[in-house]
């Protein structure tokens, strides 16, 4: 519980107040005041500069993006359009939106329920299960690639990008083991309240749990967005053979190869990937950061 | 989450319906794990078995698999010194990686906690990075880091300094790669950050009257009270660490300036093989060369060694929701 | 919810007992189509832009003959992806690739199909392909490939700048290619290299060790058919060359120069835009030229030897394009009709070849006057016919071996090996130990 709470206290200004005789001497603060705001200025800028520069050599000439200039002479906004114009984009775009949204759906699908099963109920080997999914977890991907992608192409599914969102409506490990953290979370008193009531396991997760584990749906269903948006070893694996089934990062990475010097070229294509994650981070900020944090403290 | 939706409350209801259940109470717990049960025998249960039985195997996902015995093993010990390359590669990334991650992250969020106008943007400024997909941070830095024009070399020649040549030179492009991922561990400041929030502030004013300095206090009260999360941290890095692949894939390709699908085998590891991870020489035996059986033993090897990092990390775990579950 | 997964699981299990075990592979041949059976075949090959063009054309003659079969032209297909779509078994069918490689690979393992019944079923006479390439598009016995076009190795060189630095012809030996490149290197006033006579790194553009290998004479393997990279001399000679070579630019300059310019099949080529004045590059590079820069005052001639074996000029490396049927091909008697066509039908390959630039790969289609008049091009067709023309062999598990040659040559040229013999000897080894893992 203090973790989720913890996040808000995450906003500006809201700072607990620490360090000693703040009030005796005004100068002192004003100093350190400055010092740790210019520190973070610099810190900020160190995080920020790279983007800045991929961002402005994507407005240059082809020519001025071979030099060492780092301001564009001129502006050319016409690259992103010839971007679009030399590939499909959109097709890709649209392959990776499939991929992110139907393995969002099936995670939360499968997950929840899990989850529930997990964090609510109380059964024999639950213990057992939690561990396994827990290991589940922790494996690295590229171990268990070579007998699952043995087993897909036996389907006759590689070439495809199913081989990476079937699985979501079974078992997404990693975001039952968040979403049991979040249902840990409820008092158990709402539970018996409901159970009094009169509510099965079924609405007692409706009706109660979800509803009241709202911005941990939130952040898993986003992490989970972005894991998969971002996931490269993966459409690599089982859909680089077939490039009408590229999602942006793997057409990204072969962007580059075919436009060896436009460095202005990849570099708007790496604007327009990065776009998208960007404005949903904008959007969504709030549970973000309260994902991040559940995890990194519950975790 | 302020008020309760009923207020009646029965004390004990729960304990009765544990202690007693009702007959075939199983059912329910099982209908609704069902989905990851199925999962878990399909996705995780199933392809282990088959990794130990194909990594005994020579097998081309062609021709029927051919048992060799250990032969598959043998090789990778002694016989390929590629896979011991990127054994050492992987180890390199894990150690500097986790190291410098921690020091790092707990750095910044020691300068931003501090922050008090503008915390909101200076935390979207750092997280920024760490939400951009690899390929594309990668290919950022690729050019941020390309020898001849990059904005990396061009600043530091303004002061008399001239740059390495980064991803294109074997003793650098580690050491690149290593930026790139601090780059984007805007993750880990957010969860210290967090963590460094947590600690009671009372804590600080009675260390003050202590006569304690701030670095006393950081060392004495900051760093103790979060190394929950710190121990975190270096679960997530070594993990991190011993998946490395995007970055090292693009970042290879993109270097060599192959006209090839990044993971092509021409390019992978270049410069010199310097960024040829372990998951990487397994992708490329596997998925390039087919030699499943032989792919198949690098995965239990790499499965074996991430195992040790999960026995601590469930046992950590464990003992956190035992303490839990007394409170 | 659950209903779905459990309905999800018990498909993806009933689909998985009844799709085990290999598939069998017919040993026979599958008749072409009738006349009026709609067929539809898919080509992958890595063509891209002009080139894909030029075999579009092509194909749309094949279809003119075959009114019933529709061609899908699938262009920037490499190896790889061949490979696991087959493995994945939706391949296509018909496979063109770029080179000799894989070969070994492709025959021993099944992936490409044994076109032995088919050739004689249609009485196609192999005599009309000359002996190299018909060596190279079969592996121990087994015919899973048919020549589509050769390539071959050459010198390239840029006349204005010959001139300029007052050289005449071409350089003949390695170490005047090494001098004229001196003569030829041009640098910026801050110390940067703005022309490079020659780039000596190996991996760059066409410098790879297979098509260096030739021009030194370095032998693969030796009697006993194990690699000869530690017991033929050759090779530490071409290394100790290469390094010396790198040497002389230094080796960080020289990576700053080459990170800067153009991709290798990109009209920001650096031959065609003036910034290196000689590169080694197959012939295919003229129609490029052709196309992208035509104003470029070159010549092309057989690419420099080793000193010590002077009599190897006029010779040079070889590849081919190759074209199969994929295992698993749903038409592959459609597919053999199509890559007898294009791999023996004279008008289908003039055309290939006037478009591509490539050498033809039938005896017949040599002797076309169009590709013998051509000046820059006359040079790879003699290359071609000398008899000190030579290829790398092929290796079961296919070109490993030619990473494991190119890495260490690569390390040894940037200074990270000390001792150049053992180092060959030991990769030599590694290259046998290799082997075996496939087999």
């Amino acid at each position: 519980m203090a973790t989720l709470t913890t996040a808000t206290d995450l906003a500006p200004g809201s700072t607990p107040r620490r360090g000693p005789a703040r009030r005796r001497s005004n100068r002192r603060g004003l100093m350190r005041w400055i010092a740790v705001h210019s520190i973070a200025l610099a810190i900020g800028l160190m995080f920020v500069l790279p983007l800045v520069f991929v961002a402005l050599t994507a407005f240059m000439s082809d020519r001025q993006a071979l030099t060492a200039d780092l301001w564009p002479r001129s502006w050319h906004p016409a690259n992103f359009a010839e971007v679009f114009r030399t590939a499909p984009l959109l097709k890709y775009l649209g392959n990776s939106m499939m991929y992110s949204l139907l393995a969002t759906a099936g995670m939360l699908l499968s997950s929840v329920p899990a989850a529930y099963a997990l964090a609510r109920m109380r059964w024999r080997g639950r213990q057992t299960v939690f561990l396994v999914v827990i290991a589940a977890m922790m494996i690295p991907p590229q171990v268990l690639s070579v007998p699952l992608y043995i087993l897909w192409a036996r389907l006759h599914l590689t070439g495809t990008l199913w081989p990476l969102i079937l699985p979501y409506f079974l078992l997404d490990a990693f975001s039952i083991f968040l979403l049991r953290q979040f249902f840990l979370t409820v008092p158990q008193s709402y539970l018996d309240a409901a159970r009094v009531d009169g509510c099965g396991d079924l609405r007692t997760l409706l009706r109660v749990l979800l509803p009241m584990t709202r911005p941990g749906i939130a952040a898993i269903s986003l992490f989970c967005f972005m894991y998969t948006w971002n996931d490269y070893f993966g459409p690599l694996l089982y859909a680089g053979e077939n490039p009408d089934e590229w999602t942006l990062s793997l057409a990204l990475a072969s962007f580059r190869g075919a436009h060896q010097v436009q460095w202005n070229l990849t570099m708007a294509a790496t604007v327009v990937v990065m776009l998208p994650v960007i404005l949903l981070f904008v959007l969504a900020q709030k549970s973000f950061v309260r994902g991040i944090t559940f995890t990194g403290v519950k975790g | 989450m302020t008020a309760a939706p009923h207020t009646t409350h029965v004390a004990g209801s729960s304990f009765t319906r544990w202690i007693r259940p009702r007959p075939g109470h199983w059912i329910r717990p099982l209908a609704f794990m069902a989905p990851a049960l199925a999962g878990l025998a399909l996705f995780v249960v199933y392809p282990l078995l088959a990794l130990v039985y194909y990594s005994f195997t020579r097998y081309d996902l062609l021709n029927t698999p051919v048992w060799v015995g250990l032969r598959n093993y043998v090789f990778l010990l002694w016989g390929d010194p590629l896979a011991r390359k990127a054994a050492y590669n992987t180890v390199w990334l894990v150690v500097v990686i986790t190291v410098l991650r921690l020091v790092f992250a707990t750095g910044v969020a020691a300068v931003l906690v501090r922050v008090r106008n503008g915390a909101g943007l200076f935390r979207t400024l750092i997280y920024l990075p760490a939400l951009a997909p690899p390929v594309a941070a990668t290919l950022a830095f690729t050019f941020l880091f390309n020898p001849g024009t990059g904005p990396v070399n061009t600043v530091l020649s303004w002061f008399g300094v001239s740059g390495p040549l980064w991803f294109s030179d074997p003793a650098w492009a580690k050491p690149a790669l290593t930026l790139l991922t601090l780059w984007a561990s805007g993750e880990l400041i957010i969860i210290i950050m967090a963590g460094m929030l947590d600690v009671p502030g009372e804590l600080y004013e009675a260390a003050s009257l202590d006569g304690a300095g701030s670095v006393r206090r950081f060392w004495h009260i900051t760093l103790p009270a979060i190394a929950p999360v710190l121990v975190f941290g270096v679960i997530n890095s070594i993990i991190l660490g011993l998946q490395y692949f995007t970055q090292a894939v693009v970042a290879a390709s993109v270097a060599s300036g192959s006209a090839d699908i990044a993971g092509s085998r021409r390019v992978i590891g270049y410069p010199d093989n310097s960024t040829l991870t372990f998951p990487v020489w397994l992708y490329q035996q596997g998925f390039h060369y087919y030699n499943m059986g032989y792919a198949s033993a690098m995965s239990i090897a790499l499965f074996v060694v991430s195992t040790v990092f999960t026995v601590f990390f469930v046992h950590r775990l464990r003992r956190a929701s035992h303490a839990e579950e007394m409170a | 919810m659950r209903r779905i997964g459990v309905a999800a699981a018990c498909a993806a299990f009933a689909l998985l007992a009844s799709a085990c075990g290999p598939e069998t592979s017919s040993s026979g041949t599958a008749n072409a189509p009738s006349a009026d059976e709609k067929v539809s075949l898919s080509v992958w090959s890595k063509f891209s832009g002009r080139e894909l063009g030029v075999l579009q054309k092509v194909l749309d003659g094949f279809q003119a003959k075959h009114p019933n079969i529709t061609v899908k032209n699938q262009g920037s297909q490499d190896d790889d992806k061949v490979a696991q779509a087959i493995r994945g078994g939706n391949p296509p069918d018909v496979a063109i690739s770029f080179s000799t490689d894989n070969i070994g690979q492709f025959c021993s393992g099944g992936a490409w199909q044994d076109l032995k019944a088919y050739i004689s079923r249609d009485k196609v006479d192999l005599n009309q392909l000359p002996a190299a390439t018909r060596a190279y598009t079969e592996f121990k016995g087994t015919r899973c490939a048919m020549p589509l076009l050769a390539d071959v190795y050459g010198l390239y060189y840029n006349k204005a700048m010959f001139a300029k630095a007052g050289l005449s012809g071409p350089p003949k030996t390695m170490s005047e290619l090494f001098e004229y490149a001196k003569k030829l290197t041009v640098l910026n006033p801050d110390g940067s290299i703005k022309v490079a006579g020659f780039v000596p790194t190996i991996g760059f553009y066409a410098n790879h060790v297979q098509m260096w290998a030739s021009s030194w004479g370095a032998q693969w393997a030796g009697q006993d058919g194990k690699s000869a990279l530690g017991t033929d001399p050759q090779w530490q000679a071409m290394l100790e060359w290469a390094k010396k070579f790198t040497d002389f630019y230094g080796r960080d300059k020289l990576a700053k120069f080459t990170a800067g310019l153009g991709q290798e099949y990109s009209p920001d080529h650096a031959f065609e835009k003036g910034q290196i004045a000689m590169a080694m590059d197959g012939e295919f590079r003229t129609a490029f030229i052709e196309a992208e820069a035509p104003k470029l005052d070159y010549a092309t001639a057989p690419f420099p030897v080793a000193d010590n074996k002077p009599d190897l000029y006029g010779g040079g490396y070889t590849t081919g394009t190759i074209i199969g049927i994929p295992k698993g091909a749903k038409n592959a008697g459609a597919g053999w009709e199509l890559v007898k066509y294009l791999s023996t039908d004279p008008g289908a390959l003039q055309e290939l070849a006037h478009g591509l630039k490539n050498v033809p790969s039938t005896v017949p289609a040599l002797q076309d006057p169009t590709l013998q008049k051509d000046v820059h091009f006359k040079t790879f067709l003699d290359i071609f016919a000398n008899p000190n023309l030579a290829t790398n062999p092929a290796s079961a598990n296919g070109g490993a071996y030619l990473k494991s040659a190119e890495d260490f040559s690569i390390s040894y040229q940037s200074g990270g090996v000390t001792d150049l013999k053992a180092g060959l000897a030991k990769t030599g080894t590694q290259i046998d130990a290799d082997a075996q893992l496939g087999s």
